[in-house]
């Protein structure tokens, strides 16, 4: 009877494994969803966010620490690092949310073929995340900025957009990039590609310790990386606590916002015409268009 | 027109991957190139954290310049430039519309302004740092600064790996387009055809995550093979590993002429 609830265990070697397959796929795909350009209808992003359902599919078939913290990794490698949008320590406070999140969730999981569990699974990664981040990013601004009356419009807008972009996330991204793909792959891969790295598939008796991961330790542990998080996003967020400089406008005139404001328009102006010309163009793909005006 | 038709040729994926691998083996021979990896990454520690708390407008500015300097010592790839010029663009922007939509005005503009300068800064001097280190090097510094051996083998696979998989997603990508048939009314805006590209987008990584999940074995059994588990964990062989790594006169001649500049900046505004 020993064998029922033995723990799921990997070698060094599977772990690595897991590892570099979350990493290299996730952070392609960090590739591709940062040169696909966001719809904005007003003040609502209709946007690829990121495709969650790589590191939410890997974290549910194989052992999601390692899958989880590859990902995150992979996203700050390729799709941070490489195309030049390091945000310093804020990305300390993504990395720790998103394999928090993708963690709880694939733990969650414990039958890869029941399908409720998968989806419910996949949703609690996104909410989980979104809701760290949107937290994290309120919070950040109305304890970091003092001078939040200096700035009107600021302080609401800050609450709206996160608002938004966290029920857009869930709703929008979270459906269809998160739950929708997980529900086709988890069970299509299932038995498929573990046996390509050498392992046995998950199955309903391989369980993490359960009492270990939900006791105590954990509960102290999600704190201890929020409040990191928290931390760290306001020490990269201490930029917003500028002060106001009213000389500023003089040394560099209005011409300094209109050519912002110009070259905006310029992008906009550049898609209208993309669009238009779309029609003529059949033998370049979507994805090549979508990267000229965005 | 003809002018769209130009950038969209070079946007290809074709173009991407070449200045991926430019960006990963290309640029071997500038200055940044050949200094140590530790070098960089005491330069990036500083470039990378200290925008963060510096609230003075000149000093930041200053910063952006010489930034601006090294990214053009280092010969960076345009598209890593565009890439990055979006991103700030439409972070800045979209803050300022939705400012604006809540009764802010102009000056709603100025933080936001300094913000950008700031990000800019940081994200120039990563682009710089990390563009200037070849995938090997990188590896073999992060190892050095005591960085775990998978994570820093990892990290050096992935630059070398992406242009690959790459391809191989836009292969998978292409024959699908090939085997499916395409919408044939775009909808309203698009939505047809947006609709139908994002799904074969996604469909596609179903055949890349089993060819990736193969390569990985590969990778690792390679590894294997190599010892290179046994390296990651045993300090002698670490150490005969990197004992390529040097500073040399030109790094701390870097590292104070960085500092003379920056003490420079505080000083004189």
């Amino acid at each position: 009877m020993t064998t029922v609830n033995k723990r799921y265990t990997l070698t060094q070697s599977q772990k690595m494994m897991v590892f570099i397959l979350s990493m290299s796929l996730y952070g392609l795909s960090n590739m591709i969803t940062e040169l696909v350009p966001s719809v904005n209808l007003g003040p609502i992003e209709l946007s690829i966010e990121y495709f969650a359902f790589i590191p939410l599919t890997l974290c549910i078939l194989f052992h999601p620490l390692y899958a989880a913290i590859g990902a995150s990794l992979g996203e700050i490698i390729f799709g941070e690092l490489m195309l030049g949008q390091f945000g310093g320590f804020g990305e300390l406070e993504k990395f720790i949310a998103f394999s928090l999140a993708m963690y709880v969730a694939g733990t969650f999981v414990r039958d890869p073929r029941n399908k409720m569990q998968v989806g419910i699974a996949a949703m609690l990664g996104v909410i989980i995340h979104q809701l760290i981040s949107v937290t994290v990013d309120i919070l950040k601004v109305w304890v970091g900025v003092e001078e939040l009356e200096a700035v009107p419009g600021l302080a609401e807008s800050v609450v709206v957009v996160e608002g938004f972009s966290f029920l857009n996330d869930v709703l929008f991204s979270g459906i269809l990039f998160a739950l929708l793909p997980t529900l086709y792959l988890v069970p299509r891969l299932y038995g498929k590609i573990e046996p390509l790295l050498g392992m046995k598939p998950r199955d309903r008796n391989d369980r993490y310790s359960l009492a270990e991961i939900i006791g105590p330790r954990l509960i102290v542990i999600g704190f201890l990386l929020a409040a990191a998080a928290f931390i760290f996003e306001y020490l990269s967020e201490a930029g917003f606590n500028v002060e106001w400089e009213a000389d500023f406008l003089d040394m560099f005139g209005d011409w300094f916002i209109w050519v912002s404001i110009g070259v905006a328009l310029l992008v906009v102006i550049t898609t209208i015409i993309v669009m238009v010309k779309k029609k003529s163009k059949t033998d370049v793909t979507k994805k090549q268009e979508d990267k000229i005006p965005s | 027109m003809e002018y769209t038709r130009k950038l969209a040729d070079k946007l290809s994926v074709e173009q991407v991957k070449i200045e991926l691998l430019n960006t990963a083996y290309g640029n071997g021979d500038t200055f940044l190139a050949k200094l140590d990896p530790r070098t960089l990454f005491l330069w990036y520690l500083f470039f990378g954290i200290v925008p963060w708390f510096v609230h003075d407008t000149g000093v930041l500015i200053g910063m952006c310049l010489f930034m601006v300097i090294t990214t053009y010592m280092a010969k960076i790839s345009p598209l890593i430039i565009f890439i990055l010029c979006l991103g700030l663009l439409g972070q800045g922007g979209y803050l300022l519309v939705v400012s604006l939509l809540f009764g802010g005005d102009w000056s709603t503009m100025l933080p936001l302004l300094v913000l950008t300068v700031k990000l800019s800064t940081i994200s120039l001097a990563s682009i710089t740092v990390f563009c200037s280190m070849n995938p090997d090097k990188l590896s073999d510094g992060l190892l050095k600064i005591k960085v775990p051996g998978q994570v820093s083998f990892s990290i050096a696979y992935g630059y070398r790996m992406l242009p690959t998989l790459l391809e191989e997603y836009h292969h998978v990508f292409q024959s699908f387009r090939l085997r499916g048939k395409a919408p044939e009314k775009h909808g309203f805006l698009y939505i047809r055809s947006i609709a139908y590209f994002v799904k074969i987008a996604m469909l596609s990584f179903y055949p890349l995550l089993l060819s990736t999940a193969k390569r990985a074995r590969t990778t690792v059994e390679a590894l294997e093979t190599k010892g290179s588990m046994y390296g990651f964990n045993h300090p002698e062989v670490k150490k005969l590993k990197l004992a390529s790594l040097s500073m040399k006169r030109q790094d701390y001649l870097f590292l104070i002429g960085s500092a003379v500049y920056v003490t420079g900046l505080f000083i004189l505004i």
